[in-house]
Order: C-alpha cells, then sequence, then structure tokens
C-alpha cells in the first residue's frame, strides 16, 4: 500500500510544469484491432514530431502517452483514468470504436479533461456533446449520418435518382445507416421502393435483386461489408441489372478486388469515404509521402485522422496561447483549421463540419468526385 | 407476377441443388455412423480452399482446379476418418457430438493459419449469364444444377446395385448382423465418410464461383443449413434429402422475395418445426409417429 503510494505520488511530481503537453491517445493497442491501434498510434506521434521539430506549439513539445482500449468500452474507461489520474494529460485523443468512445466521454467529463475524437463515427457521440450535453466531447471525425446524407445528396443532385432500393447489412451499422437515410429523403424528394436487410454472409441475393429490377428502383443503398460486395456484384450481372442500377453507399465497392468480380456491376457505384491515400490534395500527398517513407508502410484512414487531429490540437492551443483547458476548449469550438481534406470548423454539437470524399467507379477505376459537405439536422 | 414466381422458383432449385449435394453426404455419414457430422461444412470449405490454392498459386484452369479440391479433401477425410470417424461406431451419441465439433475447429483454424482469416477472391468458373426460357442464369448455375442431378441418379444406383452400396445400407440397418455376415463396418463407415465428405467438397468447388468470397469459416452457415434438410429428409435417406432440399431451397427463396431477405435463414428451422410437429421421423419415414 506504501508502495503504491509513492508511485502514485511520484507520478504527481512528474507533473510539474514542465511545459510538456500532455496528450493521452487511448486507441486498441491490443486485441483484434490492434492493427487500427497501430495506425492511429503512428499518425498521432508523426504528427507530434513535426510538431516538436519546428520548435513545437507556443515552444511546448508535445508528448503522446498511449492508453490501451483493447477496442472494449471497459478497457477503454480504464486506460482513460489511468492517463488522467497517473499521467495527468490535458487532453485525450481516442478511440477507433464507437462503443468505447461513448463510455469514455462521462469519464472525461467528470474529470474536465479536453477529449478529441478522430475515429469514431456513430452520431451518438455528438448528438450528446455540446449543446447536447458534453462539454468536454469534440469530434473530427464525420459521422456515419454524415456520410448517409453526402452519399443521399450526391445521388439526387447529380444522377437525378429519387427511387431507391435498400440491400443492407442486418447489423447495428447497415441498419442505422439506412435510419439515417430515411431521415434526409424527404428533403431530396426521395422515396425508398424496397427494404432488404442481410445476414452476414449471405451468399445467395438472386431473389431479392429480381425484386429490386422489377421495383423501379434507380439505384441500391448498400451499406455492409466488404465481403458481400463481390458476391452482390455477380449476382447483380445474372439477373441482368449490372450497369443499369448502380450501388450506392458504403462496402468497399473501389477495391481492386471488387471491382475486377464484377467490374459491370461496380461500374458507376457510388462511395463516401472520410480520406483515402489517394486523395489528391498537396497536404494528403505529402501526408502519404512522409508516412510511408517513416514507417514502409502506406497510412491508412486512421493513421490519417490521428495524424491530423494531433495537428488541430495544436492550432488549437497555438491560438489559445496557453494549455489551460477551458482556454484551449474555446479555442477550438471556433477554429478554422486547413486540413487536408478541406477547412474543419465545429458545430455548437461539438462535430466538426467535415468534408467527406466521394468516389464513383467509371471506367474499371475508382474517379475522385470532390470533398463534399452538408449540414446535419440534430434531433430536437 | 406469374414470371417473378417461376422465376423464384428456379432460383430456389439452384439452391437447392447446393444444398442436397452438401446434405446427401451428411445423411450417408449418420446413417452409417450414427452420428451428426458437425464438421461437414469444413469439407465444404476444404474444396473450396483446395481449388482457390489450385488457381491462385499455380494458374490451373477452373475443371483441374475442382479435380484437385476433392482429391485435396479426400486426403484429409482419409486421415480423420482413420483417426476419429472409424472410432464413433459403436460409440455413445456424445463421443460423436463432439468429435466432429473437435474436427471442425481445427480444420476451420488450421486453415485460417495457413492462409490468413481475409477474405479471398475466387476467379475461377463460368460467370457469364446466359438466357434459359427468358429467365437469366450464370452458366455455373446450369452446371450446378446438372451435377447435382447425376450424384443423386449416381447415388441411388450406387446405393441399390453396388455391393458398396448393399452394404452401407446393411450398415445402417443393423451393425450386428453386418458383422455376422462378414462386413467389414468399419471400412464400410470409413469409405462412407470419405464419399460424403468428397459430396460436400464437389459442392463447395461448384458453387465457389458464384459465390465468390473464399474464407476459413464459411463451413459453418453450410452445416447449419444442412442440419434441418437431412432431418425433414429422415435422417439416413437419399431420396428424402433431395426432396427436402428442394423445399428448402425454394422456401427461402420465396421469402426472401416476399418477406424479407433478413427472414431467409429462419426459414430452415422454421420447416423443419412444422415438418417435426407433423411427422417426427422426418418427411420420407416409414414411421409416421412413434
Amino acid at each position: 500500500m506504501v508502495g503504491l503510494q509513492t508511485i502514485s505520488s511520484g507520478a504527481f511530481a512528474a507533473r510539474s510544469e514542465d511545459g510538456t503537453v500532455r496528450l493521452g491517445l487511448v486507441a486498441p493497442m491490443s486485441g483484434p484491432n490492434a492493427r487500427y491501434g497501430a495506425f492511429s498510434m503512428r499518425g498521432a506521434q508523426m504528427a507530434a514530431k513535426e510538431i516538436n521539430d519546428a520548435g513545437g506549439v507556443g515552444g511546448r513539445k508535445i508528448s503522446v502517452m498511449p492508453g490501451d482500449s483493447q477496442g472494449t468500452p471497459v478497457e477503454g474507461v480504464s486506460a482513460t483514468r489511468r492517463l488522467i489520474d497517473q499521467d495527468q494529460v490535458d487532453f485525450i485523443i481516442g478511440d477507433v470504436s464507437s462503443s468505447v468512445t461513448l463510455a469514455m466521454q462521462p469519464v472525461v467529463e467528470d474529470a474536465g479533461v479536453l477529449l478529441l475524437n478522430a475515429a469514431s463515427s456513430n452520431p451518438m457521440i455528438t448528438y450528446k456533446a455540446g449543446v447536447g450535453g458534453f462539454k468536454w466531447s469534440f469530434r473530427n471525425y464525420p459521422t456515419d449520418e454524415n456520410r448517409a446524407l453526402l452519399v443521399l445528396q450526391y445521388a439526387a443532385e447529380k444522377k437525378g435518382f429519387t427511387k431507391y432500393a435498400v440491400l443492407s447489412v442486418d447489423s447495428d451499422y447497415g441498419r442505422a445507416a439506412i435510419q439515417f437515410t430515411k431521415k434526409y429523403l424527404p428533403r431530396f424528394k426521395s422515396a425508398i421502393v424496397t427494404e432488404d436487410y442481410y445476414k452476414e454472409g449471405e451468399v445467395d441475393f438472386r431473389s431479392v435483386l429480381s425484386k429490386i429490377r422489377d421495383s423501379g428502383a434507380q439505384a441500391i443503398i448498400m451499406y455492409g461489408n466488404a465481403d458481400s460486395s463481390p458476391i452482390v456484384g455477380r449476382q447483380m450481372m445474372e439477373v441482368g441489372i449490372a450497369g443499369k442500377i448502380p450501388l450506392i453507399g458504403n462496402a468497399e465497392f473501389n477495391t481492386a478486388s471488387t471491382i475486377k468480380a464484377a467490374p459491370k456491376a461496380m461500374e458507376g457505384a457510388i462511395e463516401a469515404a472520410a480520406w483515402l491515400p489517394a486523395y489528391d490534395s498537396p497536404k494528403s500527398k505529402a501526408f502519404v509521402e512522409k508516412f510511408t517513407a517513416e514507417y514502409r508502410e502506406a497510412p491508412n484512414n486512421h493513421a490519417y485522422v490521428h495524424w491530423e487531429t494531433v495537428h488541430l490540437l495544436a492550432k488549437a492551443i497555438e491560438q489559445a496561447k496557453s494549455i489551460d483547458r477551458e482556454k484551449v476548449r474555446a479555442a477550438l469550438s471556433g477554429i478554422k483549421y486547413d486540413s487536408a481534406v478541406g477547412e474543419v470548423t465545429f458545430d455548437d454539437h461539438n462535430q466538426a463540419r467535415l468534408p467527406m470524399i466521394l468516389l464513383e467507379i467509371e471506367g474499371g477505376k475508382p474517379a475522385i468526385k470532390g470533398a463534399y459537405k452538408a449540414e446535419i439536422d440534430y434531433p430536437k | 407476377m406469374f414470371y417473378t414466381i417461376i422465376e423464384q422458383v428456379v432460383n430456389g432449385i439452384v439452391s437447392g441443388s447446393v444444398y442436397a449435394i452438401v446434405a446427401v453426404g451428411m445423411t450417408m455419414i449418420f446413417g452409417v455412423l450414427r452420428a451428426i457430422n458437425f464438421a461437414h461444412g469444413e469439407y465444404y470449405m476444404l474444396g473450396t480452399f483446395g481449388a482457390w490454392f489450385a488457381i491462385d498459386y499455380f494458374d490451373l484452369p477452373y475443371p483441374v482446379a475442382v479435380v484437385i479440391g476433392v482429391v485435396a479433401t479426400a486426403v484429409i477425410a482419409v486421415v480423420v476418418g482413420n483417426f476419429v470417424m472409424q472410432r464413433i461406431v459403436g460409440a455413445p451419441a456424445e463421443a460423436g457430438v463432439l468429435a466432429t465439433l473437435g474436427v471442425a475447429l481445427i480444420l476451420q483454424n488450421t486453415v485460417i493459419l495457413l492462409f490468413g482469416g481475409s477474405y479471398k477472391f475466387f476467379s475461377g468458373g463460368y460467370i457469364e449469364p446466359v438466357s434459359v426460357f427468358g429467365f437469366t442464369l450464370a452458366e455455373q448455375r446450369i452446371l450446378i444444377i446438372i451435377v447435382g442431378l447425376v450424384t443423386f441418379v449416381g447415388l441411388e444406383l450406387m446405393v441399390t446395385y453396388s455391393r458398396m452400396g448393399k452394404a452401407m445400407r446393411a450398415v445402417s440397418q443393423n451393425i450386428e448382423c453386418c458383422a455376422v455376415v462378414g462386413i467389414d463396418v468399419r471400412h464400410i463407415a470409413l469409405w462412407t465418410f470419405i464419399v460424403g465428405a468428397c459430396l460436400a467438397a464437389l459442392s463447395g468447388v461448384l458453387t465457389a464461383p458464384v459465390n465468390v468470397s473464399v474464407y476459413g469459416g464459411m463451413g459453418e452457415l453450410i452445416t447449419f443449413k444442412t442440419l434441418p434438410i437431412i432431418i425433414m429428409g429422415g435422417l439416413g435417406n437419399v431420396r428424402g434429402t433431395f426432396v427436402a432440399a428442394m423445399i428448402l431451397g425454394i422456401a427461402e427463396s420465396l421469402v426472401a422475395t416476399y418477406v424479407g431477405l433478413q427472414f431467409r435463414d429462419t426459414v430452415g428451422f422454421a420447416t423443419l418445426m412444422l415438418v417435426l410437429m407433423w411427422r417426427p421421423h422426418g418427411l420420407f419415414s416409414a414411421q409416421a409417429r412413434f
């Protein structure tokens, strides 16, 4: 017991005014999603190194302290507590998984530590933040609602579609995405004509695809897993709707193996992404190049968002001219930050107004159709 | 409207043919070993992986890959048959359940260890759609229906006329009497198991081109689709299995169209419950009730 106290008072002593910015990073460092955690950590560390090499923020160096959530809410909460109580961090970035982030929110709220999420997509996180309740939670990542809205907006405005068939995975993700799509259907005077959900591992879509063929739908809204897309694509070719009714939504339509499996069906498929390595902006290209040189591996989405979010936080600290949490929070609320995909500002729910990149498969290759944003309707 | 129904029935017959080829192996194994082979879907997976391996690593044409997939599975089945399945003969029912579940876990995870857990892409087969009586189908599906029919006719002939087939029927009726008249029960059990596993593998290789994704866990779903079919068909009954597979295929197809795709997987067990309430020994059993 005495030993424990010595250790913890030692930890307190470490929290001197040594002038560093103490930044916690909660991510799945072990467990099934460990790969995402590793990418997140590398992205964040690369950003911290860049900032420190350039002299730090207002003369302060950033030190990134990892906390392992293992991808589960229980571990995520204890990692957050450890970062706050022992490592004495002022700011936390995390987690990747939405359920972990949701569990972390009340913890940081009690401690008054600023949480800036960089990779969770569940809309609830920022429904409950800002004017919604939690004052210390921010998110710099597009939500599933953003995605559903932007895909629908693009399909309606650029393609002139008004009638849709739904074929989504029967999971929280697949069903929620359709819920959000339905919320915005009236905005685009559109309707859903058939609605089906498939179980993970389903291999026979012929019945439902023939039904869609006869329903008069102009596009199929699909939110699902990467493994179902090639099967759906091939069976679309079989029932004769490939090239006539495109797939829209998110299910890795633009990966090379999916396109190769059913080139005719994937033609015209529309997908929205937060970021992807092929995105053509000078800042994005420079990031990909530097990350690949540093780690001998191309960055994924998680590496990018954590890299960008550390830079965003650094800018807020610089504008606040202090590491005082309240001042940084105020600076973050009013920030105008130029990210690799476009300008970032926060709404009154502490949710970043972020552009998403829209992709359309053209001639067997994903073509980037630009970055779009849209305003979310919060529930009253 | 009428056209849609016919089209969905055709779709159902296609999926029914796949179920039938897998299920017939499982029901034969049950007949002889008195054990439900919970690893049955794994042989379906092994066949698919064998063919995928041949195409992806050695660039072999699809027909050769089919043979390689089935032969590779046969080799594994010989090993499993000798070490596990033969010992189940005459053992209590729980031994069979545990042993086959164990084999399922080992096979599945060995494949995942060797090839990784990610989804693989199966590139062989004949996937061009063709038009038959106004319906469009991939050529591969027509092949599946034909192979399904040939398999069943072949099995019927074998079970009725060949010495091995007669011995299989004898073993499924009375093990002690077989021993008395000099039928090598363990030998018959081994061969039945190998034939059953090969049929599952064949079904896997035939459906791979239309199902596209190949992964270690793909067998599980097949096992659980097959289970209600063999019970409905009357455990051990080859002809009954064929009819039950077709009923399930068509019922699933109609439910997916008129009720919703999300209810498709409930069809098998719902139909099974209804059938069992009416005929507890399956649709084609001589005994209607205990």
